[in-house]
C-alpha cells in the first residue's frame, strides 16, 4: 500500500507543501517579527521624544510663571522695600498656579529673603547652597533646567520636601548591589530669574518642582503619549525618571502595585546612557517584564549628566502579534498540507483508477475474456493506454478468430487429404482397367457407331473421375513448398502470358498495373504460379466477352496482423460476381459454382492452402453483376519456416 | 516376327486389373508381357529372363517397388524401369527418380499414355 502510486503522490504533495510551508513560515515569521520589533522600537523612540518634550515644556512653563511674577504689578516695589508679607503672598500664589514645590526670593547676593513653606523668612546663617540661584547669579541671567538639590536645601525649603526626596534603595534583579541604602538628595526642575531694575539686580526669584516620588511628569507621559493604552489589563506604556541610575519618579509598578521608586536601571543601560551619554533603544528587562525601552540622559544646568529619562512599552504585545502571525502561518501550512493530502488522494484516484481497471481488464483477458471492462476512457495519457489496450484486445480477438478458422481449415484439409489418399489408391487401379478396356474396345473397327458413342462417354467419364481424384490428391498433397527468391511482377506477367490466348479467344482483355519497387518474395514459384492461374482462370470463366480483368501488384499492410508488411496481388474482373451466401464457402473443398464436369471444386481450396503456407491469405470482395476482386497477400519477411513442417 | 523374337516387358503389380490392362495394351502392340504380383516374383523371373523394360508399381505388399528398383539398379542396370503409382506424391516421384527410374506414370492411364511412356523409355535400336 505504501508503495502505491497514490501514497507516492500524496507524500510528494505533502513534501512540497511542507517545504513551502516551512520556508514561508521561517521567512515570514522572521520578517514579521523583525518588522514588528522595528515598529515597536520606532514607536518607543518617538515616545521618548514626546516624553522629553513634556519634560522640557514643564520647565518652560515654570520659567514663564516666574517671569510673569517678576513683571507683576507692584512686585518691584515690594522687592525694593522687602515687603516680605506681600512677597510671600505673591510667591504662594505663583507656586500654586505653576504647581511648584518650592519658591523663594533672594537678595542680590543670593541669600534667601523669603519663601513659601513653613520657614518663610529664614534667619539662620549660613544658608544651604542654592545651586540654581548661584548659577543665575554667576551668569546674571535667567537659568532653567534640572538640578540636584541637597538634603539640607530641601529641608530648609520645606522639611516635607526632604522627606519626599528620601527614597530607600530597593534590590533590583540584574543590577549589582550597592552599599548605599537610600538617596536623600533630590532631583528637581528649577528656574531662577534675576529681578532687575534699570540694570541693577535687586534679587533672584527661584522656584522648582521636586521630581523625587513626584509622578506628575511620568503620568502625563503615560496619559498623553501612551493614551493609557492597556494590554491584557496592564498599562502598556511606562515612563521613568532616574537620578543617576535610580528610579525616582516612575509608573513602573512592583508586584504590590506600588511605584517602583528606588529600583535601578540595568547596568547595560547605565553604561550606555549614563556613562557614555548615548540614546539607547533596546529590549530590556524591567523589574519583572521584558520591555522595549528607549533611554536618554538628563543633563543638569551645568551640562553634567545627572539622570536618565526612559520610556518603554511591554514587549509581550509585540511578541504576541508575532506569535499570532506565526500561528496563522502554521494554520495556513496545515491547511495546505490537508489540501495536499485531499488533492493528492483525488489526483491519485484519477490517475490510478483507470490503471487499476486496466489491470483488472488484463486479468480478465488472461482468463480468456475478449470483452473486458476497462471503464470510461480518460482524456490523458492513460486514455491512450486504455485505447491501445482496447485495440490490442480487439486485435487479439481478430487473430484468435483467424487462427481458429485457420485451424478449422487445416483440419478440413487434413481429413479431405486422408480421404483423398485412400480413395485415390483404391480407385486408380480399377480406373486403369476401365480406361484400358474402354480404349481397347474403341480401337476395334467392327463396332456400331452407337456402341462407339457409348464407349466414348464411358472413356470421358472415366477421365473426369481421374481428374477429380487427381484434384483430391493435389489438395491432400499440399505439404511442401520449395521456396526461392521471386520477382512478383515477373511471376504475375508469366501467369498472364499463359492466359492471354484463352482471354483473346473469349474476347476479354487483361490489364496489368505493376507496383514499383516491390521487394522480392521468397515463394514456391510453381505453386504460386498455379494459384495465380487458378484465380485468373476463375476470373476468365466469370467474365463475358468485352469484359476485362485487371491485375495489380502493390505494397500493403496485413489486415489481420498489424504492421506486417507484404505484397498484395489483386485480380479484379467485371464478371458475374459471387452471391453473398457463397462467399463464405468459396474456399471449401468441393465447393463449385461451375457446371458439373467443369470444375473439381478444389482449385481455390488448394490455392488458399498454398498461400497460407506462404504465411499469406486470400480475400474476396464481390458484388453480383459487377464483378469480383481477389486479393492475394503475401508477407515480405521470410516467415516460411513457421509454416513448413 | 515369331514369338521368341518378341521384346519382353515385365509388369510387376499386386493388382490383377492393372496387370491385365498392361498385358492387354502391350500385347496388342506386339510385346511379350511377363508379369508377377510381387518384387520377389520379379527377381525370380529376372533370373531367367531379360526383358527390355520393367513396369513396377510402387506400393505392394511385402517389398515395394522402390526397393526392388534399387536392387535392380545394382544387379541389372541395363534394364530401364518405369514406375507406376496410383498415389503419386512428390516424395514418391522424387524418390523414384533418385533411385534411377527412367520414367514415372501415374495410374490410371489410357493405353496411349502407357504406350507413349514405354516408347520414350525403350532403347532406340530396340524400338518396334
Amino acid at each position: 500500500m505504501f508503495y502505491s502510486t497514490r501514497s507516492k503522490l500524496i507524500v510528494g504533495f505533502l513534501a512540497v507543501s511542507l517545504l513551502v510551508g516551512a520556508v514561508s513560515l521561517f521567512v515570514g515569521s522572521q520578517l514579521l517579527y523583525q518588522s514588528v520589533v522595528d515598529e515597536a522600537r520606532t514607536r518607543v523612540r518617538l515616545d521618548l521624544n514626546a516624553a522629553r518634550e513634556i519634560y522640557l515644556t514643564r520647565i518652560k512653563s515654570m520659567k514663564i510663571a516666574l517671569n510673569i511674577t517678576t513683571l507683576g504689578f507692584g512686585f518691584l516695589e515690594s522687592v525694593k522695600e522687602w515687603d516680605t508679607a506681600d512677597l510671600v503672598f505673591r510667591l504662594g500664589r505663583m507656586a500654586k498656579h505653576a504647581d511648584l514645590d518650592f519658591a523663594g526670593l533672594t537678595n542680590s547676593r543670593g541669600e534667601t529673603v523669603c519663601r513659601i513653606g513653613p520657614d518663610s523668612i529664614p534667619n539662620k546663617r549660613p544658608q544651604p547652597a542654592n545651586p540654581i540661584v548661584k548659577l543665575s547669579f554667576e551668569r546674571k541671567a535667567p537659568v532653567a533646567g534640572t538640578v540636584i538639590l541637597s538634603k539640607e536645601f530641601l529641608a530648609a525649603e520645606d522639611p516635607e520636601l526632604a522627606n519626599q526626596a528620601r527614597i530607600p534603595l530597593a534590590p533590583t534583579a540584574n543590577s549589582p548591589p550597592t552599599d548605599e541604602e537610600e538617596i536623600t538628595s533630590g532631583m528637581a526642575l528649577a528656574v531662577a530669574v534675576p529681578v532687575l531694575q534699570g540694570g541693577e539686580v535687586l534679587g533672584f526669584l527661584y522656584g522648582g518642582l521636586l521630581l523625587n516620588r513626584n509622578p506628575t511628569i511620568v503620568d502625563t507621559v503615560k496619559d498623553t503619549v501612551f493614551l493609557n493604552e492597556t494590554y491584557k489589563g496592564r498599562t502598556i506604556g511606562r515612563a521613568s525618571i532616574f537620578m543617576k541610575d535610580i528610579r525616582i519618579s516612575t509608573n513602573v509598578m512592583t508586584h504590590n502595585e506600588e511605584r517602583a521608586t528606588g529600583t535601578r536601571v540595568s547596568p547595560n543601560v547605565k553604561a550606555h546612557v549614563f556613562d557614555k551619554g548615548e540614546r539607547w533603544t533596546e529590549r530590556a528587562f524591567v523589574l519583572s517584564d521584558w520591555y522595549i525601552t528607549s533611554y536618554e540622559p538628563i543633563q543638569d544646568i551645568y551640562g553634567d549628566r545627572i539622570g536618565i529619562l526612559g520610556v518603554g512599552v511591554v514587549e509581550e504585545k509585540y511578541v504576541d502579534i508575532g506569535r499570532k502571525a506565526l500561528l496563522i502561518f502554521i494554520l495556513i501550512t496545515a491547511a495546505g498540507m490537508f489540501l495536499a493530502i485531499v488533492l493528492g488522494y483525488f489526483i491519485a484516484y484519477k490517475i490510478t483508477d483507470p490503471v487499476r481497471r486496466l489491470i483488472k481488464a488484463s486479468r480478465q483477458v488472461s482468463e480468456g475474456s475478449l470483452t473486458p471492462d476497462i471503464g470510461p476512457i480518460s482524456k490523458d495519457e492513460t486514455g491512450v493506454l486504455q485505447k491501445t489496450f482496447k485495440e490490442m484486445v480487439v486485435a487479439m480477438g481478430r487473430r484468435r478468430a483467424a487462427s481458429e478458422s485457420k485451424l478449422i481449415q487445416s483440419e478440413k484439409q487434413a481429413s479431405v487429404g486422408r480421404l483423398a489418399a485412400g480413395v485415390a489408391h483404391e480407385i486408380n487401379n480399377p480406373l486403369t482397367g476401365v480406361l484400358t478396356y474402354t480404349h481397347m474396345l474403341l480401337r476395334r473397327r467392327d463396332i456400331a457407331e452407337d456402341i462407339r458413342a457409348d464407349l466414348e462417354t464411358i472413356a470421358d467419364a472415366t477421365i473426369r473421375v481421374r481428374n477429380i481424384v487427381k484434384g483430391l490428391l493435389d489438395f491432400s498433397r499440399q505439404t511442401e513448398i520449395s521456396p526461392e527468391i521471386t520477382d512478383v511482377n515477373h511471376l504475375v506477367r508469366s501467369a498472364i502470358s499463359l492466359m492471354e490466348n484463352q482471354a483473346l479467344v473469349k474476347g476479354v482483355t487483361i490489364n496489368l498495373n505493376q507496383g514499383e519497387d516491390l521487394p522480392n518474395l521468397t515463394l514456391d514459384k510453381s505453386q504460386f504460379q498455379s494459384v495465380l492461374l487458378n484465380v485468373l482462370l476463375n476470373a476468365l470463366d466469370a467474365t463475358e466477352a468485352g469484359g476485362k480483368i485487371t491485375v495489380s501488384t502493390m505494397m500493403s499492410l496485413s489486415s489481420s496482423d498489424q504492421g506486417q508488411k507484404g505484397v498484395e496481388i489483386s485480380i479484379a474482373d467485371t464478371g458475374c460476381g459471387i452471391p453473398q451466401e457463397d462467399l463464405g464457402k468459396l474456399f471449401d473443398p468441393f465447393f463449385t459454382t461451375k457446371e458439373v464436369g467443369k470444375g473439381t471444386g478444389l482449385g481455390l481450396a488448394v490455392s488458399l492452402g498454398i498461400v497460407q503456407r506462404h504465411g499469406g491469405n486470400i480475400k474476396v470482395q464481390s458484388e453480383v453483376g459487377k464483378g469480383s476482386t481477389f486479393f492475394i497477400w503475401v508477407p515480405v519477411e521470410d516467415r516460411l519456416n513457421e509454416h513448413v513442417e | 516376327m515369331n514369338m521368341s523374337n518378341k521384346m519382353k516387358i515385365l509388369v510387376v503389380d499386386d493388382e490383377k486389373i492393372v496387370v491385365d490392362s498392361c498385358r492387354r495394351v502391350l500385347a496388342a502392340e506386339g510385346f511379350e508381357v511377363l508379369f508377377t504380383n510381387s518384387a520377389d516374383g520379379a527377381l525370380k523371373i529376372l533370373e531367367t529372363e531379360t526383358p527390355v523394360l520393367l513396369l513396377v508399381d510402387v506400393k505392394m505388399p511385402g517389398r515395394d517397388g522402390i526397393s526392388l528398383m534399387a536392387e535392380l539398379k545394382e544387379t541389372r542396370p541395363e534394364i530401364p524401369i518405369v514406375v507406376m503409382s496410383g498415389y503419386p506424391t512428390m516424395e514418391t516421384i522424387s524418390e523414384a527418380a533418385k533411385k534411377g527410374a527412367a520414367r514415372f506414370i501415374s495410374k490410371p492411364f489410357t493405353p496411349d499414355e502407357l504406350l507413349d511412356t514405354v516408347r520414350r523409355v525403350m532403347p532406340e535400336k530396340e524400338t518396334v
